[in-house]
C-alpha cells in the first residue's frame, strides 16, 4: 500500500499513560515526550509530530493501552462514537451456532422400565449422576470413593463425555469451575483428604455462582487417618467450605438407592441454585451393595444464559469471584445470604419414623441412621416411645421439621459415627430457631466403627431406667 | 483499535470516568502491550464469538474489564484446569489461558504441566515479567540470579532456587506442538510476538494440539525503573538467561474432533448395565421362612484375597435381592490389592436391612484357619459356622452351642476340576444348612451373571450341588 495512503496515528491524550514505549517503536521519530501534564490524569502524555508519519503502525505493537494510540479510521465519528467494525461481516459467518437468548431448558426423557439394580453406592451415585445429563466428571483416585471414577472411566468415553484424572484434588476441582461456568452439570468422587484439598476451588465455585456437584465418600481422620467409614466432614460440608462466605446444600444418603436419586437431584439443585451441592456419603454407603431402582426419566442438560460457553449469544459472560470495591462485594454477599436464605427456607429434607409420639428422639443421618432405625423398633417393642429423625439434608437442617415434633420430645440422641458434629449442627440449628431443647444425650464411635444396635438401644433405653 | 477491547470498561470501577476506556495496569506495563497483541490476533483470525479467555490470579486478575469474549477468572495457578474444563464443555470454543510467572511457574506448577502434557488444543500465554507484581515486588520462580525483590532483599541466592526457563521445560514434554518465547522490547521483537500469538490460536482452531507462548515482559514499577530501562533490562538482563526463539514446532495434522455427548436413554442404561423390566415372570416375594431365628440374617464370609468371597457374598446379596428381599453387601479388604485379609459382610432380610455391618453374625462361612479363629467367637449362640475343612485342617475350639460344620470346599472343588470354585461349593452348603432362599434361587443368579460365559455354567451348578449334598448328607444322622 503506498505510504500516504495508509491511516496516520492519532491521541487522545487523556488515554496516554507517558510511558514513552512508542517513541522507540517510531523509525522516523515522529513521537517526542511531552512537557504537559494533561489535566484529566496528571500524567504527561506524548506529543505526536505526524509531517513525516508513513502510516507504519509500529507504534501502535508498542503501547499498552487499548484507547492509546489508534489510527485515524478509528477515530471517533462526528457524533463522538467509536464505530466498532462487526467482526461477523469482517471475517464471514461464525461456525459456532448461536443459542436463543435466555435458558435453553433440560429436557426430559422417559425411561422403559427396568429390573431393579444391585449396586454399590458409589456405582448407584455415578448412574443417578449420567441420568441427570452429566457427562464430564474430574477426580483423583482416593478410597474409598475411586470406583465410581472408574464407572465414569469406563462409560463417558463411550457417551462422548469426558472423565479426567487430574493431577490433583485441587486440579479436579478447577476443571470443574470451568466446565461448570461453560454451563454444563460436572461432578467429582473424593473422600476426605480429597474433599479438604477441594475447598479452596468450592469456594471460588460458591463465589463465582458455579454449579457442581461433590460426591465426598467420608473416611476416617484426621490426616490419613483410614479407609473406613466416618462422619467427620459434616463441619466442613457445613460450615467450612473453604473461606469466605460460603453456603452448599449437604445431602446425606443412607442407601445405594439414595446415593443414585440424591445424586440426581443434586445437579437439579445445583442448577437451581447455581452454587455447588455436596453429597456426604460415609465410606459403608460408598462401598455397600444394594437395590436401587431406576427413575421413570433423565434429562439431557440445557444450556443456562449466563453460562459462559464461547459463542456470541454468550459472549457476554463473565465467571468470576473477583470484586474489589467493598461496596461491590458486600451487595454480592448479600445477594448470596438472599439466596441462601431461600434454600434454608425451600430445600429443608428429612425422614422421620415413628417421630410423631416420639418421647426419646434419636437423630442420626447416613448408614448410622440405618443402625439407629433398628434400636427405635427395638425400643418401641420395649415400651419405649421412641422415633427416628433423619436428616436428608445436614445444611439446611430441617429445623421446621424438628420444630413441630419438639413438644413431645423428653429426650434427645445424637447417633453419629464421628466425634459430634452432626450434633453441633442440631445444637446450632436449635439456637438461631430459639427452641430450648430437653437433655441431649448421644452415642458416638470414630476410627471407622459405627455404632452397633444394640449400643444405640442402650444409650435409648439406659436413662429411662433410672427414670424408672 | 481492536474490535476484541469492549468500546467502554463497565467492569472497571463501573466504567466510570477515564476508567471506561483506560486499564488498570501501570505506565509501561507488558501487560497492556501484551493484550493488544492478543486483541489483534482475536480480530484478525475472526474469533472474537468464540473465544473463552481464562484469566490468572496476577496483574491480569482484570483481564475481563476488557476483552469483549467470554471470560473466566481462575483461582491461582489454576487456569489451566479451568481451560481445560471450557474446553471439554464445549470444544468449539477457542480457549486461551493468560497467565503470568507466579500464577503459571510457581503456585500452579502441577497444573501448568499436567495440563500441557495432555496435549489438548489450548492456547497458553505467559507472562513472565520476573517479579509479583499484584502483591508489590516480591521474588518470581523466574527472578533473576542476584535480583533484589522484597522478598529477597540482599538479592536471589542460589538456595532460593534458580530461575525456572518455563518455555524450555515446557517444550521437552510430549504434549505440547508448539512453544515459543518472544519479547516486547522492541519493534521487531513485537512482530514476533504477535505472530507466535496468532501460530498458537491457529493450532487450537485447526484443532492441531497445545500451544505455549511465553512472552518476557517489563514490570518498570517493581524493578523500579522507567519503562525505557525495563525494554533495556529484560533485553540485557533477562534475554541471556531466558533465549528467545521456537523451543518446539511440530507438524501435527488436525486430530482433535470431539463427538457430541450422546443423551440416548438405551446407550445409557445398557452402559450402566440396566436390563429392562421381564413382564412374563411371577413376582410373588417368597415367605420367609419361619424356622430362622429373625427376620433379618447376617452373614459373614471370610477369607484371604482370592478365596472368591466378595464373589459369592455378591452373588448371595444378587440372588436374594432377585426374590423380592431386601438385601446389602459390604466388602472389607486389608490394605493389600491382592492376597492379604477379605471379607463380606451380607444382610438378607424380609423387608428392610437396618444394620449392614455383621458384627455378630448369624452366619460364618470361613475359608482359612485365621479367618476362623477371628470370627467364630462373634457368632452368637444358636448360630452358624461353615468351615473350610481342606484349608482348616487343625480347627481352633470354637464356641459351643452353635451348629458347626465343616465341609471341603477345596476338595469337593478341585474333583470337579477348578480349585477356584470352592466360594460356589460354599454357597451350596449354605444353601443346605440355611436354607433361607429357594432351592433355585442361587442357581437362577448364576444362569444370570454368567449369560455371557456360559461354558463355565455347568461348572458352577456342579459346584453349587456338590456344596449341597457334601452339607445335606453331614446332616443325616448316622
Amino acid at each position: 500500500m503506498p505510504a500516504l495512503l495508509r491511516p496516520k496515528p492519532f491521541l487522545d491524550p487523556q488515554y496516554c499513560k507517558g510511558c514513552l514505549r512508542c517513541i522507540e517503536a517510531c523509525p522516523r521519530d515522529c513521537i517526542t515526550p511531552g512537557d504537559a501534564i494533561n489535566p484529566a490524569t496528571g500524567l504527561v502524555p506524548v506529543e505526536l509530530n505526524l509531517e513525516n508519519c508513513n502510516g507504519c503502525a509500529l507504534c501502535l505493537q508498542a503501547c499498552p493501552e487499548p484507547y492509546g494510540l489508534r489510527l485515524e479510521t478509528d477515530r471517533p465519528g462526528p457524533e463522538g462514537d467509536f464505530v466498532l467494525e462487526d467482526p461477523a461481516k469482517l471475517f464471514g459467518e461464525k461456525c459456532v451456532p448461536n443459542h436463543s437468548e435466555g435458558d435453553l431448558p433440560d429436557d426430559r426423557i422417559a425411561l422403559p422400565a427396568c429390573e431393579p439394580m444391585v449396586l454399590k453406592g458409589t456405582y448407584a451415585s455415578a448412574i443417578g449422576a449420567l441420568l441427570a445429563g452429566c457427562r464430564h466428571v474430574f477426580g483423583y483416585p482416593i478410597t474409598p470413593s475411586t470406583e465410581g471414577a472408574e464407572l465414569m472411566a469406563r462409560i463417558l468415553p463411550k457417551l462422548n463425555g469426558a472423565f479426567v484424572q487430574a493431577v490433583s484434588e485441587v486440579a479436579a476441582v478447577n476443571m470443574m469451575y470451568g466446565a461448570g461456568g461453560a454451563g454444563l452439570p460436572c461432578m467429582t468422587f473424593t473422600s476426605s483428604p480429597g474433599f479438604s484439598l477441594m475447598l479452596e476451588g468450592i469456594s471460588y465455585m460458591i463465589g463465582a455462582e458455579v454449579p457442581g456437584v461433590f460426591v465426598n465418600i467420608m473416611r476416617g481422620g484426621p490426616g490419613l487417618g483410614n479407609i473406613a467409614p466416618e462422619q467427620a466432614d459434616i463441619k466442613l460440608a457445613c460450615r467450612g467450605l473453604g473461606h469466605g462466605n460460603t453456603r452448599a446444600i449437604v445431602l446425606a444418603p443412607s442407601t445405594p438407592q439414595e446415593m443414585l436419586d440424591l445424586t440426581s437431584e443434586a445437579f437439579a439443585l445445583s442448577f437451581r441454585y447455581r452454587n455447588p451441592v455436596v453429597v456426604l456419603g460415609d465410606g459403608y454407603l460408598g462401598q455397600m451393595t444394594g437395590t436401587v431402582r431406576l427413575p421413570a426419566a433423565m434429562v439431557r442438560p440445557g444450556l443456562p444464559a449466563w453460562a459462559v460457553w464461547g459463542d456470541r449469544a454468550h459472549r457476554h459472560n463473565l465467571i468470576s469471584s473477583i470484586a474489589l470495591a467493598e461496596d461491590d462485594l458486600e451487595a454480592h454477599n448479600e445477594h448470596l445470604n438472599r439466596k441462601y436464605a431461600v434454600i434454608a427456607a425451600c430445600e429443608q429434607r428429612v425422614d422421620c419414623h415413628l417421630c410423631r409420639d416420639a418421647e426419646v428422639l434419636v437423630i442420626a443421618c447416613n448408614t448410622p441412621a440405618r443402625m439407629a432405625k433398628g434400636a427405635v423398633e427395638d425400643a418401641r417393642a420395649q415400651g419405649v416411645k421412641a422415633g427416628l429423625f433423619r436428616p436428608i439434608t445436614l445444611w439446611p437442617f430441617p429445623i421446621d421439621a424438628l420444630a413441630e415434633i419438639m413438644p413431645g420430645v423428653r429426650r434427645i440422641v445424637v447417633v453419629e459415627a464421628g466425634p459430634g458434629q452432626l450434633e453441633d449442627e442440631l445444637r446450632l440449628a436449635l439456637s438461631h430457631a430459639g427452641i430450648a431443647p430437653p437433655p441431649i444425650d448421644h452415642v458416638r464411635r470414630c476410627g471407622g466403627n459405627l455404632p452397633q444396635q444394640a449400643e444405640i438401644l442402650a444409650g435409648i433405653l439406659e436413662p429411662e431406667e433410672v427414670l424408672s | 483499535m481492536s474490535a476484541a477491547f469492549y468500546d467502554h470498561f463497565s467492569r472497571h470501577s463501573h466504567g466510570e470516568g477515564l476508567k471506561a476506556h483506560s486499564t488498570h495496569y501501570c505506565p509501561g506495563c507488558g501487560h497492556g502491550v501484551a493484550h493488544r497483541d492478543l486483541a489483534a490476533a482475536i480480530d484478525e483470525l475472526g474469533i472474537q464469538d468464540r473465544t473463552v479467555l481464562i484469566s490468572p490470579v496476577g496483574c491480569a486478575v482484570f483481564a475481563h474489564y476488557y476483552f469483549d469474549v467470554g471470560n473466566s477468572q481462575a483461582a491461582h495457578g489454576r487456569a489451566p484446569a479451568v481451560a481445560l474444563g471450557h474446553k471439554l464443555a464445549h470444544p468449539e470454543a477457542i480457549v486461551i489461558s493468560y497467565q503470568g510467572d507466579g500464577d503459571l511457574a510457581s503456585i500452579g506448577l502441577a497444573e501448568t504441566i499436567s495440563i500441557a502434557q495432555m496435549g489438548l488444543p489450548l492456547t497458553v500465554i505467559f507472562i513472565n515479567n520476573a517479579v509479583y507484581g499484584m502483591t508489590g515486588g516480591q521474588l518470581a520462580p523466574t527472578s533473576l540470579m542476584g535480583q533484589r525483590t522484597t522478598t529477597s532483599p540482599a538479592g536471589r541466592s542460589p538456595a532460593m532456587g534458580q530461575p525456572l526457563r518455563m518455555a524450555e521445560l515446557i517444550a521437552q514434554l510430549d504434549g505440547p506442538v508448539y512453544v515459543e518465547r518472544v519479547a516486547l522490547f522492541s519493534a521487531r521483537e513485537r512482530v514476533k510476538a504477535r505472530k507466535a500469538i496468532r501460530k498458537a490460536i491457529t493450532n487450537q482452531i485447526e484443532g492441531r494440539g497445545y500451544s505455549f507462548i511465553e512472552i518476557i515482559a517489563e514490570c518498570p514499577t517493581h524493578l523500579k525503573m522507567t519503562p525505557q530501562e525495563a525494554e533495556e533490562w529484560v533485553k540485557t538482563q533477562m534475554e541471556p538467561v531466558f533465549p528467545l526463539g521456537v523451543k518446539k514446532d511440530l507438524t501435527v495434522e488436525p486430530w482433535f474432533r470431539p463427538g457430541t455427548p450422546s443423551f440416548e436413554p438405551e446407550a445409557v442404561l445398557g452402559l450402566s448395565g440396566a436390563e429392562p423390566r421381564r413382564e412374563d415372570e411371577a413376582r410373588e416375594i417368597p415367605a420367609w421362612p419361619a424356622h430362622l431365628p429373625a427376620r433379618d440374617i447376617a452373614i459373614k464370609l471370610a477369607g484371604s484375597g482370592g478365596d472368591g468371597a466378595q464373589t459369592a457374598a455378591l452373588l448371595l446379596t444378587r440372588a436374594a435381592i432377585a426374590e423380592g428381599y431386601d438385601a446389602t453387601d459390604i466388602p472389607s479388604y486389608g490394605p493389600e490389592s491382592r492376597g492379604g485379609t477379605s471379607y463380606a459382610d451380607v444382610h438378607i432380610a424380609e423387608h428392610e436391612v437396618l444394620n449392614p455391618a455383621a458384627s455378630e453374625p448369624h452366619v460364618l462361612i470361613a475359608f482359612n484357619a485365621p479367618s476362623l479363629a477371628k470370627f467364630a467367637g462373634t457368632v452368637p449362640a444358636g448360630g452358624l459356622i461353615l468351615y473350610d475343612s481342606t484349608v482348616i485342617t487343625a480347627p481352633p475350639a470354637l464356641p459351643a452351642d452353635r451348629r458347626i460344620i465343616p465341609v471341603p470346599f477345596t476338595r469337593i472343588a478341585t474333583e470337579l476340576g477348578r480349585p477356584m470354585v470352592k466360594n460356589v461349593v460354599a454357597l451350596g452348603a449354605l444353601q443346605a444348612a440355611l436354607n433361607l432362599l429357594p432351592e433355585g434361587s442361587v442357581p437362577a443368579t448364576l444362569h444370570h451373571v454368567l449369560k455371557d460365559k456360559p461354558a463355565l455354567l455347568p461348572l458352577n451348578e456342579a459346584a453349587f450341588a456338590a456344596g449341597r449334598a457334601a452339607v445335606e448328607a453331614a446332616l443325616v444322622p448316622a
